[in-house]
């Protein structure tokens, strides 16, 4: 066993897949080093939305951000639950889960445990809540896989999700973020940049009002690269807002065509 | 705060447009800051700020532990805030929750940074001992005793009041194994003070109506549309920021409110340094 063992590197071994790793913290320090995914440093990942995924939901939509891959129900507007109080205004009920091979190692979920209330913040202010008093809207999303910006991904499908519901919204959100490594920026991070990453930035916008809806930011930074970080993300969060709306055009034409 | 009339609604919202508010003071003004350090006896630190009727404590307990595989040359910092009942009946059983949860977030992102530690204002590798075997675990707790508004600045500030109150007693490492754990001897006398000059200040400001207000009472809270609390050092870099409150906001207001907020700071840095250096004078006269 102990010579079968000795052999056996060459086609697989797990320490060899950890110095690997302990090589590339320094890498990222440096000033030009290339993407893990071989990126340029303000390009996002290919994205790939579908709404209707699910089909007991009211709508659904389903994101897939590189490894990313993410799904979100939208269910009601139903009768708000009896225990709750009166109100004259629509509520929003947010869920973020993780499944339990989303990530590498099981039961790492308790670094998102805010993300409910994250994504809570991020879509209220696109729904018009006026719009369905006494009533509840549920979100929940489920994060198959992780892979680096899964706050981002999730907004931005949840939002495709209420728009494919028929919920009145404002606008579309998108949603981007940039992580602050060594001194570049890099756009949408995937998961190993994220771990190196000395500060990130989250924004979620409405693009069409030139509204931020949800802003976060995290480690040491000077003005002017706040000013290109949000350049950076408001760019990227218009284009995707484009993405999604073609999106729902695509699911909205065939049925037209088959009328 | 349901309660308000439409006329005390108009009155508020009038007054900030006015640069006046409802206790007679302009927007960009705080209320009176008042700092105590020492509360705890129990903690390694502690402090308590008052801002008007706010009320906050914050307190520091260090132990020893052991550092994560990831970053074995740090330490461990935890922010918890409890939102007790007696602030607010809203808070009782799971109703704080949610605000306390919200808090707890917002002054982690502020003052621990990035995941790799760069950035924080807590430098966490000075909380190591033995590299990859013993290091000092922080629990840094906060405690709303009465609610008026601007609960976020004032644990900011009750923190970083709380750490420079901190003494590490100092540790003799008595023996160095290569796989064991060593044995380290805590002394009594010898205490270490925290360095907390990286430490920053969170400022909140919230928008009523066209403008934006600092330090806002509970009532003005209310008519809020959003507010966005920025965290800044002595170098006046931005160190965190969160957004809170459904309404979106213009990207350029936003970096308008960055600009006040680093003005703001260097104000407030001083204020607050000196304050604390007043309470902790005080305390050692006693």
């Amino acid at each position: 066993m102990a010579a079968k063992g000795g052999a056996a590197p060459a086609t697989y071994s797990p320490s060899l897949t950890t110095s690997k790793e302990k090589r590339r913290a320094p890498l990222f320090s440096e000033a030009d080093w290339v993407r893990p995914d071989g990126r340029g440093f303000h390009q996002c990942r290919l994205a790939f939305m579908r709404t209707a995924a699910v089909n007991s939901a009211s709508g659904s939509a389903y994101a897939e951000f590189g490894n990313t891959k993410v799904m979100v129900s939208v269910f009601g507007p139903r009768e708000s639950k009896k225990a709750m109080m009166y109100s004259d205004v629509g509520r929003l009920n947010c869920n973020v889960s993780y499944t339990t091979f989303a990530t590498a190692s099981r039961g790492q979920v308790s670094d998102n445990k805010d993300f409910s209330a994250m994504l809570h913040k991020a879509l209220e202010g696109s729904i018009i809540l006026e719009s369905f008093p006494k009533t509840t809207v549920d979100v929940f999303a489920l994060v198959m896989e992780s892979g680096g910006s899964d706050l981002p991904v999730i907004i931005s499908c949840a939002s495709l999700a209420l728009a494919d519901a028929g919920i009145m919204l404002y606008d579309l959100v998108a949603s981007a973020s940039v992580s602050y490594l060594g001194k570049n920026l890099v756009m949408d991070p995937i998961t190993e940049e994220e771990s190196y990453q000395d500060g990130s930035m989250m924004i979620t916008c409405m693009p069409s009002r030139n509204e931020v809806t949800q802003l976060t930011l995290t480690g040491d930074w000077s003005t002017p690269k706040i000013h290109e970080a949000m350049e950076l993300c408001l760019d990227a969060c218009s284009k995707l807002a484009k993405i999604m709306r073609s999106c729902l055009k695509e699911a909205a034409s065939p049925s037209q065509v088959e009328e | 705060m349901g309660g308000l009339s439409t006329g005390e609604k108009n009155f508020i919202n009038g007054g900030v447009a006015q640069d006046l508010r409802t206790d007679g003071r302009k927007r960009l003004t705080y209320r009176p800051i008042y700092i105590t350090t020492g509360v705890i006896p129990q903690a390694n630190g502690s402090a308590r700020v008052k801002m008007g009727a706010t009320d906050v404590i914050a307190s520091v307990k260090a132990e020893l532990g052991r550092p994560t595989a990831a970053y074995p040359d740090k330490g461990k910092v935890s922010i918890n805030v409890d939102c007790s009942p007696t602030a607010e009946p809203t808070f009782e059983g799971r109703g704080g929750e949610e605000l306390s949860s919200e808090l707890s977030m917002a002054l982690q992102r502020c003052l621990l940074g990035g995941k790799s530690g760069a950035g924080a204002g807590i430098d966490r590798s000075s909380l190591s001992i033995v590299e990859g075997k013993i290091c000092w675990d922080l629990y840094i707790e906060g405690l709303v005793v009465s609610s008026d508004g601007n609960l976020l600045d004032a644990l900011g500030a009750a923190i970083k009041a709380a750490l420079s109150n901190t003494a590490l007693p100092k540790v003799q490492v008595a023996s160095v194994a290569a796989d064991e754990q060593p044995e380290v001897d805590l002394s009594s006398e010898e205490f270490l003070q925290f360095d907390t000059s990286g430490v920053p200040v969170i400022i909140t400001l919230t928008k009523v109506g066209k403008h934006y207000i600092v330090d806002a009472t509970s009532e003005e809270e209310s008519q809020m549309s959003s507010a966005v609390s920025v965290s800044v050092n002595r170098q006046g870099h931005i160190c965190g920021m969160t957004k809170r409150g459904g309404a979106g906001l213009d990207p350029s207001v936003i970096l308008d409110m960055v600009s006040v907020a680093k003005h703001l700071s260097e104000q407030l840095i001083i204020k607050l340094e000196s304050d604390i250096a007043a309470a902790e004078a005080y305390e050692e006269e006693e």
